[in-house]
């Protein structure tokens, strides 16, 4: 028999990958339209529609809590499901920094952006994988996403420390892919904690700081 | 009773490591107040108790949640000898009371239950005295007379029992003239005039609503600074609420036993797990 709980719990799922898709999609426009060099609006209506998502899982997220006192793997699954929403509205508000990029940079055609491909690349390969992680709770997943973190990080800070050395003039094209790498680095960094959250959902195991 | 262990070796740590301490709490070295080694309980040819081996902090809340018929009560029953008081009930094991076998030959099981006390689901002060005799009765009993004395053991158990400043002025009216939840708080008191070391709790607010009941698991939680408190609840937000430990009990056996946030956040065992959730049957 069905528990009361499970209609909502259900809910909270449907929710979450609603989200998961709708953030995917709105970082991998945000990443193309930068290097096509056009700012879309659908970036900044979907960043919006993410924010108003992450307000409804915390509000059942409540509710679920006060109704039922959840214990065990639901309240695991309901603590973990409010930092997974979270994470996916992020991406999404990432995304959308990035297309303010271009908005107050202008033409940004001359820049080189084989680095921003590569960690582009990288990014959206791990909110797939938080996602794959997440909707079949599958902690082999979640647990590489960690993994491929660093080469992430490591392409955002050996860019910085090569803009340190490098006698280039050109601030415009330095500065704003140093800005969509931080960007991507952070949205790597959310997609970690997504997986981190789907380890602790599955396992109960926190992840040591 | 055959004696297999001595009391300062507990199975259950050794079975499953140290118990952890609740994260707020630092570790301390200090014994197992209480602790039951190989307990068996029957009732007739019913093997209501299956070989539990627990321990109890001193000085903590422990609950023992579990649904009907798991023998979380009569658990609690044998930590003061009363399980052998309902006819036909038997038990064999031990059961160590500050390292004591309170089965053992020599033990008189009056002494054993000053020591332990016992508080029960439904309030039951004796319907004939007042609230002031309610709470003196065993104190006259142990031969401590009236005077003065009396009345002060009188009123610090009634404090202790947050219940003083609501029956101070009628202490002469009839115990069962106040609330349920007055009522029940009153048989705390008259537990705690007998100075016992441990306080057993039966399912203390089943019969009582939630104001009544908050009161009660609030005293629940102030009485642990002097006395080893441990309740038998079938209601598991209580058991969140008050309890450091929390002990899952199923079918006769102890199934899961750790601190009450691992347990409720946590639990390793499935059958906990599917209690917990209400995924049960």
């Amino acid at each position: 028999m069905a528990r009361l709980m499970d209609m909502g719990m259900e809910r909270l799922r449907v929710l979450l990958l609603e989200m998961g898709e709708l953030s995917e999609k709105t970082v991998s426009t945000a990443i193309d339209a930068y290097q096509m060099g056009k700012s879309l609006q659908e970036v900044d209506r979907w960043s919006n529609k993410l924010r108003q998502l992450d307000e409804q899982v915390s509000e059942l997220a409540i509710e679920l809590i006060a109704r039922f006192q959840p214990l065990a793997s639901d309240l695991r699954y309901i603590k973990a499901g409010i930092e997974i929403s979270y994470g996916f509205y992020r991406f999404g508000r990432y995304a959308h920094d990035i297309t303010q990029v271009l908005d107050m940079f202008g033409d940004l055609s001359r820049c080189d952006h084989a680095v921003i491909d590569a960690a582009g690349q990288k990014t959206e390969e791990m909110i797939r994988m938080s996602i794959e992680a997440f909707s079949d709770r599958d902690v082999d997943v979640a647990r590489k996403i960690a993994q491929m973190d660093d080469s992430v990080d490591n392409l955002y800070r050996d860019y910085i420390r090569k803009l340190l050395k490098s006698k280039s003039t050109d601030i415009k094209c330095a500065l704003s892919s140093a800005l969509v790498l931080r960007y991507l680095e952070r949205i790597a960094d959310h997609a970690t904690y997504i997986g981190n959250s789907v380890v602790y959902i599955v396992t109960g195991e926190e992840p040591v700081p | 009773m055959e004696v297999v262990a001595g009391p300062e070796v507990s199975l259950t740590q050794e079975a499953e490591g140290k118990l952890e301490e609740p994260k707020s709490m630092a570790p301390v070295e200090t014994p197992d107040k209480l602790q039951s080694l190989g307990l068996n309980a029957w009732f007739g040819k019913t093997h209501a108790l299956k070989g539990i081996n627990l321990s109890i902090r001193p000085n903590k809340v422990t609950a023992i949640i579990g649904p009907s018929g798991c023998g979380k009560s009569t658990f609690v029953r044998c930590l003061n000898r009363m399980h052998e008081i309902t006819p036909g009930a038997t038990a064999s094991g031990q059961v160590y009371l500050d390292g004591e076998d309170i089965y053992g030959p020599r033990v008189d099981p009056v002494l054993i239950r000053r020591r332990v006390g016992m508080v029960f689901q439904k309030p039951n002060p004796f319907p004939t005295m007042s609230i002031y005799d309610n709470v003196a009765a065993g104190l006259k009993l142990t031969g401590l007379k009236k005077g003065k004395q009396l009345d002060t053991l009188v009123e610090s158990s009634l404090r202790r029992a947050s219940l003083w400043d609501e029956v101070k002025a009628d202490l002469r009216k009839p115990g069962t003239s106040i609330s349920g939840g007055q009522q029940q708080r009153l048989c705390i008191a008259r537990a705690i005039a007998m100075e016992p070391e441990v306080i057993l709790l039966d399912e203390p607010c089943s019969a009582l609503d939630p104001i009544a009941t908050s009161k009660v698991e609030e005293l629940m939680v102030s009485l642990k600074g002097s006395y080893t408190v441990v309740v038998v609840t079938h209601n598991m937000q209580q058991a969140a609420r008050v309890a450091d430990y929390t002990a899952f009990f199923y079918l006769g056996e102890m199934i899961e036993y750790r601190p009450t946030t691992a347990l409720f956040e946590n639990p390793k065992e499935e059958l906990t797990e599917r209690y917990l959730t209400g995924k049960f049957g």
